[in-house]
């Protein structure tokens, strides 16, 4: 059974994307699992903060293998090989979890923009990070909107998971991903609410934006200081279990691990 | 006396405790006042010297806005009391009375007052025990009253669940605890009913979408060579990932 490309996406910024989509691949790899983590938001980067890589640990990108300079082996960077300080991070020892991460100097960034990105090649680099390192589950971080390689990666999930807000602005930008992810044939879409303020009725949210897009909402995730104050220093899921947002989260790992 | 006015003025809440042999020696020391219909029984600012019981007809009891005109903030009617408690605080009236109709009443004097307490310790006894239970039962309402509050702050509305609405009786100031806690329990039920209103009223919000948008939107992505490409590639992998 080949592994499932799982992509996260949002249509607007400040979602918590990249902070669900490293606590999700997280906790999947707290199962046992064999799990990588891509960062396509080439434009800005940022999931590799909450795995405690920064610019002197990285080597090489995603960037070094859309130009051909690395392979995707080189650029696989095992979390747990390094030891945290961080609680929750603490907690990954002994996992399978790689990140591929994008690379954070400017001038790559604007190269490889204006090159833009070929489909077959990044595609081919998914999957041969899914065959090289035995992963059972691959999750891409996406640039948020509805891009040239944001498209890619929802075109090669087998797994969509949209975030969004319950605004009004969200929806509306959900409805539009929704109809594309469906014209793109993705086999599994999944619907996260975030940053829900506590005082409404989860239940209530859930049931009505199924009843709107007629999907699945994995889970709605509460707005919470606790996690604001985090600051994406350590992954809060593992750090905070109990948490009522963490408890959310488990709800799309399930679903995750569910989706066939 | 005849028996019928013992039984009103036992039925007050200052001298309900009262024996009955107490009461004969209160209903001694009263005298009977008539008023026709617009007489001023007593004036807002007066000093407050008589306590009256009405036997017969009503009184509106006025006080003055700011302007200077007359606002009736209640009417009394037979078996109702005015002024019993400046008996013993002797506080100017809070406002004034003026008799709607014939009105007949019982006037107890505070010096007749005063007398009756250095004659008899049975009437003392009895007014100070009706003030105590009504200490106690204001305290046991207050209380209540605090749980609500506390409760409703929480945003915990279960006590509506298994508490009765109490019937509301205008009257006597136990009637009056009884009525702050029935205010209180509708004015919770309101801010439940509105709060809930409010919940739907967002929720609706958050659903709008512009479906004209949407398509809009979602032709202006499909409509590209690169997302026609796209779609086939996409196609084509999925096929080659199934079979393989």
């Amino acid at each position: 059974m080949a592994g499932k490309i799982v992509s996260i996406h949002s249509f607007r910024g400040g979602t918590g994307k990249s902070n669900t989509t490293a606590n999700l691949a997280s906790q999947v790899a707290m199962t046992g699992k064999r799990v990588g983590v891509v960062d396509t938001d080439i434009q800005s980067p940022g999931i590799h903060v909450l795995f405690g890589l920064d610019e002197q640990k990285m080597g090489k990108t995603m960037n070094d293998y859309l130009h051909g300079k690395a392979s995707i082996r080189e650029v696989g960077y095992l979390v747990s090989a390094v030891k945290s300080d961080e609680e929750g991070r603490a907690k990954l020892a002994g996992t399978n979890l790689w990140l591929f991460p994008s690379s954070i100097k400017s001038s790559e960034i604007s190269q490889i923009l204006q090159e833009g990105i070929d489909f077959n090649h990044l595609n081919e680099g998914l999957q041969s990070a899914i065959s090289e390192f035995e992963l059972d589950y691959l999750f891409i971080d996406t640039h948020p909107g509805l891009n040239e390689e944001t498209l890619l990666s929802i075109a090669t999930s087998d797994i969509l998971i949209i975030i969004l807000r319950p605004d009004n602005q969200d929806i509306q930008g959900t409805s539009v991903t929704v109809d594309v992810a469906r014209s793109l044939d993705v086999p599994n879409l999944l619907l996260m609410v975030n940053k829900a303020l506590p005082k409404y009725d989860f239940a209530e949210i859930k049931k009505n934006i199924e009843g709107e897009f007629q999907a699945t909402v994995a889970g709605v995730l509460p707005l919470t200081f606790d996690m604001a104050e985090n600051a994406s220093r350590d992954l809060f899921s593992l750090r905070y279990p109990d948490h009522p947002w963490s408890k959310g989260l488990m709800n799309v790992v399930e679903a995750v691990l569910a989706a066939t | 006396m005849t028996g019928d006015v013992l039984q009103k003025i036992h039925k007050t809440e200052f001298f309900k405790e009262l024996s009955e042999d107490a009461l004969a020696a209160v209903a001694a020391k009263t005298t009977v006042r008539k008023l026709a219909p617009g007489v001023v029984m007593m004036r807002k600012g007066d000093p407050a010297d008589s306590f009256y019981l009405i036997l017969e007809g009503h009184l509106k009891i006025v006080t003055t806005d700011a302007r200077g005109e007359e606002i009736i903030i209640n009417t009394v009617g037979s078996g109702e009391t005015i002024g019993e408690l400046s008996l013993v605080d002797a506080l100017p009236r809070s406002a004034g009375a003026v008799a709607l109709d014939e009105v007949e009443a019982l006037e107890l004097t505070r010096d007749a007052f005063f007398e009756l307490l250095d004659q008899r310790l049975d009437v003392a006894l009895g007014i100070l025990r009706g003030l105590s239970n009504r200490l106690r039962f204001s305290t046991t309402y207050i209380e209540k009253v605090i749980d609500w509050s506390q409760k409703t702050a929480e945003g915990d509305y279960s006590f509506l669940e298994y508490t009765q609405p109490l019937t509301n009786k205008a009257g006597t100031d136990d009637d009056k605890a009884t009525q702050l806690l029935s205010t209180f329990y509708s004015m919770v039920r309101k801010v439940k009913a509105r709060e809930e209103g409010l919940k739907q009223e967002l929720e609706r919000l958050s659903f709008e979408i512009d479906q004209e948008r949407r398509k809009k939107e979602f032709e202006e992505i499909t409509g590209t060579e690169f997302y026609s490409k796209l779609k086939e590639q996409a196609k084509t992998l999925r096929q080659k990932r199934n079979s393989g």
